[in-house]
């Protein structure tokens, strides 16, 4: 079920009309190198004389270092050369925080300094001639622990016996935030009734990307210079907090990346192992390699934010008309804030979710725990809030005895609204929330559930269909950071692109960002093929990152659901450029004005007469090799670079009132669930997930980019979870306690799609890779909805395993008793 | 992932790789690695040696006797044992063997190997436990036979003691037998598994309840016999990030009958 | 006479039909030894505990995981890996199959899917829906859901797929 738009005819030939590449599913230019294992991973890049790091990692979640020995490890034979806490703390400055105080004052290192607060948390490096030999080694390197007690769940970590993580900021509560919009007094004296739900819970979790993180630094001691090949998917970022802290300049930091086995937002935040390979570069005067393993990416690197919302109430008209919620956020940050308090504000991009309640306050309070440090999850933060809001709407519905479908269709902003104003200033751009949930709706066989229901009984089985919908706001507008902290110096956002046409007639394009899968060759290269019309053959895009190219920006990297904006805009605008350039050089030898000029067929060619053309490498060769007689003035290089820069403006800092974001794609999915009510095991039967994402450039990458984020969602809401203990052990420390989805896991998938063009963006895209999280929330609701007739159950968290299913079924009213229903 | 050094021996007899673990006292067995490497990858055991036995002929085949005794050796693989005429005469072999993890694994992992590594989340101890197996144990002086009951000792402990290895499986024959599991997805690692057989009287084996398998053996095979001979049990299971020690309980009651109503189709 | 105890030795293998001797330490992985010793890159590590399947090889015709078997019992095996696949550059039917139905986005899981379709088409030449998910279930990826891998893998068996 697909509505596409007729892309735009490239050439009108006298009887037929060629589509052009855009809107096709053509073929990637990336699978001909990965097919045949000739990708390039970090890990894959040699050189001579490296050495290998392995990074001793403390045991406790919380305990003061007493001393680090590593004269054992320096002689072992093969150590090169370590690393400790202690070194780290001379040769750089703490990273720069994002917070403004208390969490300001924390001083984060490379390696821990003083103190270890997560299991897990590198202590010291070792670096050795082979990999054993540096793991070897890591067990001479003597620390002496004084443990401490940890605290693990959020919920403590306020108390007043709670152990303080960082005596910097004497406090826990590293950051916190009121936002209220509307008039809740007035929605709440308006309601006919308000629900109240204690406590929700969305879990840590985060999307484990086949390849771990990784590094391969080199140390140029001539210039200074530091080549880091990584598969960091945020250079920008990461330059940004390496610089200050190393003491130099941006341009001292190289950053190369090719091929990188996923990302979603996980491969953010490994500036400190960065760092720390730098130091260690230049100390042992050899490159040096890093390779996260498994065990230490699950974990230290970058959990999913865990979110509890607290005292929630919901103001809501008998109808099922929403007025308005208030809730507390507690959002639990781990041990460190390496990209948080972001996540304090970044879920005010979708403050209402897909809904037209005006009045909200949410209370945003982030502390710090003994665990890993959270950092960007797909769909990071505004998957929690997004949970939260829907998790609203299913039991609002399912407490007044109303249609989950019908409350839905009753408070989805509509789409004759578009663009709508959030109550905090967003600007939601376009989107048919109605025809999407019908369309899942048909996919899944909504009519015939009853007799699929009489079925499941039949078997013993209970049936549950639930729904999730999610909106996925992509480009962010980095002025939101001043809602965290109003001292930071940061708005909007860019992306650079640079396209350029070869003595040959080669078209040549550079890219800011780091795919990750994300297919960015091939849709980069459509868009260029269309606008100068050529054959995408033609359109040679170079693989992954490298700072050198100079093709990159402040904010340049692959995350936050953004490419098809600004990535395409950038290579749109370069494009442009380039067309523009190509026109008036053609226009100049062949004598006309750039206007009756036509790029077509891999030609410049007088649109009156096609005959009098000049082919790409003309115009190549002449700008390149045999300029002499071109007008003095002629203001043309065939070698363009444009920044893309969205229209934003800073939003208001007083009243967290301004644009966020500037396209938001969604997704509503639908699942079917069969509850074995004698164990509690369960199995999704039946899926559809519909998307709109505005234009699409390539349906076949989009669809697959629903797919994987589906395939995470149901991994998510099943099994995935990073569970500690008390003592703040990590309990799914690698794949075999924390069960990703195999094959043999995946229900049969129903896909749809619609096209709401984005009126903000050059070609109607929008941003979109994030909105799986639609899979979570569906999943809870279908299993409220199997669970009805036994005790009727609420779902409370995010994640629900057989064993909390089985909870839900034998003690039912203990989960309800989280909800009360009060007359307004 | 970096395993220590260790040393590395291919005996191509059973005497030679005897004669090893005797002069080495930190030597392993190694059998299909499906396991020991990756203990070995975590550091959680890191023996001197590594005994591979998969050099050993007199270690492989499955041999049906003419009075329908399997004997099975202890180096064949899972997928030897699903593609093994002579294991069809107990089909819950094969049915069981591919029900661990995935086709890589299978190719690789042994029976051997899964039974003395006495994981109590495995298969294989549970299901030899409810068919009555008797294994071969050898040192240098010889060979005795160990019943399955006396055979596992507790976690990743079983009879096989130091300088010895377990050299044969021998299944009695039978039919009516029974597997039940609530793995983590599809083939996962096991909350809770139970086997049974009907092969006059029931015998249940529990697995992932304790440190070795628990064996049960209801009056009859109705339901609510199984379970409450289930319950008079007194399981102790742990409890961990997958399930309580209460959840396991309830769940060894239902797999456990549901294992045995699946021996009692077979039994007809 | 007891058979000899190695910490190292030399181990020659034939990896898609190129014949390598090297020394190496027994505690060396056979991924490793194809990585790091014979420059062979195309097998990836993406695990630690043998779940993801991202370094499966064909050893001696059968399919398995390089992390779970030393360099030194593979020594004078015959090993497949995704290099062999590809006649000169001209990807062959599985592999074709796969970029046709979108069957890879980030490439880090593609070899290892690549050798367990190609085991699988070996043994059944036209499998159903099932024994392909069984085929794969051993191998880990997180970019596609699954799905378009097994329409790849039923499009490279000649079946049809519905798109």
């Amino acid at each position: 079920m697909t509505e596409s738009t007729v892309t735009e005819p490239l050439v009108v030939e006298e009887t037929e009309t060629r589509r052009g590449y855009a809107g096709q599913s053509v073929p990637r230019k990336e699978d001909h190198r990965l097919l045949q294992g000739e990708g390039v991973f970090v890990d894959d890049v040699k050189r001579h004389n490296m050495g290998f790091v392995h990074f001793v990692r403390s045991p406790y979640a919380h305990a003061k270092i007493r001393s680090v020995d590593v004269s054992k490890a320096l002689e072992h034979p093969g150590v090169v050369g370590t690393l400790t806490g202690e070194e780290a703390a001379l040769l750089t400055d703490p990273f720069f925080q994002i917070s403004s105080p208390p969490g300001a004052h924390l001083r984060d290192f490379c390696l821990a300094v003083g103190k270890a607060r997560f299991a897990g948390e590198p202590v010291a490096a070792v670096v050795a001639t082979t990999r054993e030999t540096a793991r070897d080694a890591a067990e001479l390197v003597e620390v002496d622990y004084e443990p401490l007690p940890a605290v693990t769940d959020a919920r403590r970590a306020l108390d007043d016996d709670a152990p303080v993580l960082h005596d910097d900021a004497g406090t826990n509560l590293t950051w916190e935030g009121v936002y209220e919009w509307g008039d809740l007094d007035a929605a709440f004296a308006e309601a006919d009734r308000v629900v109240k739900i204690s406590e929700l819970h969305f879990h840590r979790f985060n999307s484990t990307p086949l390849e771990c993180n990784g590094a391969l630094v080199e140390y140029n001691r001539g210039t200074g210079q530091w080549t880091i090949i990584t598969n960091n998917q945020f250079p920008g970022f990461a330059a940004i907090m390496m610089g200050p802290a190393m003491r130099v300049g941006l341009d001292k930091l190289r950053f190369v990346t090719q091929d990188i086995g996923g990302g979603f937002g996980n491969k953010i935040t490994s500036h400190p192992q960065l760092v720390a390979c730098c130091l260690l570069a230049r100390k042992l005067r050899r490159p040096v390699q890093w390779t996260e393993w498994r065990t230490d990416f699950h974990l230290s690197m970058s959990h999913g934010n865990e979110r509890w919302f607290e005292d929630t109430e919901v103001a809501v008209k008998d109808d099922g008309t929403l007025l308005g919620f208030r809730t507390t956020a507690l959002d639990d940050a781990g041990a460190w804030l390496r990209y948080e308090p972001l996540g304090g504000v970044i879920w005010a991009q979708v403050t209402p979710g897909m809904y037209r309640w005006r009045n909200i306050r949410l209370d945003f309070k982030q502390v710090v725990t003994n665990k890993a440090p959270c950092s960007p999850n797909r769909g990071y933060s505004r998957m929690q809030h997004l949970w939260f809001t829907e998790r609203v709407i299913d039991i609002v519905a399912h407490e007044l005895g109303l249609d989950p479908v019908e409350v839905r269709k009753r408070n989805y902003i509509r789409t004759e609204e578009m663009p709508y104003e959030t109550p905090n200033g967003c600007v939601y751009d376009s989107g048919d929330y109605a025809k999407m949930l019908d369309t899942a709706l048909e996919l899944i066989g909504y009519d015939e559930l009853e007799s699929r229901r009489v079925d499941a009984d039949a078997r013993g089985r209970l049936l549950g269909v639930g729904i999730g919908s999610t909106l996925d706001s992509g480009t962010n507008n980095f002025g939101q950071s001043r809602l965290i902290n109003p001292e930071l110096q940061f708005s909007g956002n860019n992306e650079v692109a640079m396209v350029k046409l070869d003595i040959f007639g080669e078209i040549v394009v550079t890219l800011g960002t780091t795919p990750q899968g994300q297919s960015h060759e091939t849709t980069a290269a459509q868009v260029v093929a269309d606008m100068l019309g050529c054959s995408i053959d033609d359109v040679n895009v170079r693989a992954g990152h490298d700072s050198y190219w100079n093709s990159h920006a402040g904010f340049s990297g692959t995350y936050a659901s953004q490419f098809a904006v600004t990535g395409l805009g950038a290579v749109r605008g370069a494009t442009e450029l380039l067309a523009a350039e190509m026109k008036k050089l053609a226009s100049v030898v062949l004598g006309c004005s750039p206007d009756d000029i036509e790029l077509a067929e891999g030609q410049a060619r007088m649109k009156a007469n096609p005959e009098a053309a000049l082919p790409f490498m003309a115009l190549g060769a002449i700008i390149n090799a045999n300029n002499a007689g071109l007008p003095e003035d002629l203001d043309v290089t065939l070698n363009c670079r444009y920044v893309y820069r969205p229209p934003f403006q800073p939003p208001d800092v007083e009243r967290k009132f301004g644009n966020l974001t500037l396209t938001y794609a969604a997704q509503v999915h639908a699942v079917l669930v069969e509850v074995d009510p004698e164990t509690g095991v369960y199995e999704i039967v039946d899926y559809a997930a519909v998307d709109d994402c505005g234009v699409r450039i390539n349906p076949q990458i989009v669809e697959g980019q629903v797919m994987g984020a589906t395939a995470q969602a149901i991994g998510a809401a099943t099994h995935e979870t990073f569970t500690y203990d008390e003592d703040g052990n990590l309990l799914t420390p690698n794949f075999y306690d924390y069960h990703v989805p195999h094959a043999l896991d995946m229900p049969p998938l129903r896909t749809g799609n619609i096209e709401s063009p984005s009126p903000f963006t050059s070609m109607g895209t929008k941003g979109m890779g994030e909105g799986g999280g639609a899979g979570i929330h569906a999943v809870c609701a279908a299993l409220q909805d199997a669970l009805r007739s036994r005790g009727n159950p609420i779902v409370y968290d995010s994640c629900n395993p057989y064993h909390r299913v089985w909870e839900l079924l034998s003690d039912p009213e203990s989960s309800r008793q989280r909800v009360t229903v009060e007359p307004g | 992932m970096l395993l220590s050094e260790v040393g590395y021996a291919r005996p191509e007899t059973l005497e030679q790789a005897l004669e090893i673990l005797v002069e080495n006292p930190g030597a392993r067995a190694l059998a299909g690695g499906q396991t020991l490497i990756n203990v070995m990858k975590a550091r959680a055991a890191s023996p001197d040696v590594l005994v591979d036995l998969g050099g050993i002929p007199e270690l492989k085949g499955i041999e049906l006797g003419s009075d329908g005794t399997l004997e099975i050796g202890p180096m064949t693989t899972y997928a030897e044992v699903i593609s093994s005429a002579e294991a069809r005469a107990r089909p819950i072999l094969g049915e069981v063997c591919a029900q661990i993890a995935d086709v890589q694994v299978r190719n690789r992992g042994t029976v051997g190997g899964n039974i003395c590594a006495s994981d109590p989340t495995n298969n294989l101890p549970p299901l030899l436990a409810a068919l009555g197996a008797e294994l071969t144990v050898a040192g240098m002086g010889g060979a005795r036979k160990v019943s399955a009951g006396e055979f596992f000792l507790g976690v990743y402990m079983t009879a096989v003691g130091p300088g010895e290895l377990l050299t044969k499986i021998s299944i009695p024959p039978g039919r009516a037998d029974g597997f039940a599991s609530v793995p983590i997805g599809v083939d996962g690692t096991c909350i809770v598994n139970a086997a049974a057989s009907l092969n006059g009287g029931a015998r249940i084996a529990l697995g992932c309840v304790g440190a070795v398998p628990v064996v049960v053996e209801p009056e009859s095979t109705e339901v609510e016999a199984v379970r409450g001979a289930v319950r008079e049990a007194g399981l102790e299971p742990p409890s961990d990030v997958h399930a309580s020690a209460d959840y396991r309980r309830h769940l060894a009651e239902v797999i456990a009958a549901r294992a045995v109503r699946q021996a009692s189709e077979r039994a007809r | 006479m007891g058979a000899p105890v190695v910490i190292s030795q030399t181990v020659r293998v034939e990896v898609d039909g190129t014949t390598f001797e090297r020394a190496v330490e027994a505690r060396r992985l056979l991924v490793h030894f194809l990585r790091d010793d014979l420059d062979l890159t195309g097998t990836h590590i993406g695990c630690d505990t043998g779940n993801c399947g991202a370094c499966s090889v064909i050893v001696d015709g059968k399919l398995l995981k390089s992390c779970m078997l030393l360099a030194v019992q593979a020594d004078g095996s015959s090993i497949e890996t995704v290099d062999g696949l590809a006649d000169d550059g001209q990807l062959n039917t599985v592999q074709q199959a796969f970029a046709d139905h979108h069957g890879l986005q980030c490439g880090y899981c593609t070899p290892g899917m690549l050798m367990s379709a190609t085991a699988l088409l070996r043994e059944t030449s036209s499998p159903s829906d099932e024994e392909i998910a069984r085929a794969i279930q051993g191998n880990i990826c997180r970019c596609t859901g699954y799905w378009n891998i097994f329409k790849a893998i039923k499009a490279a068996s000649g079946q049809e797929v519905a798109e």
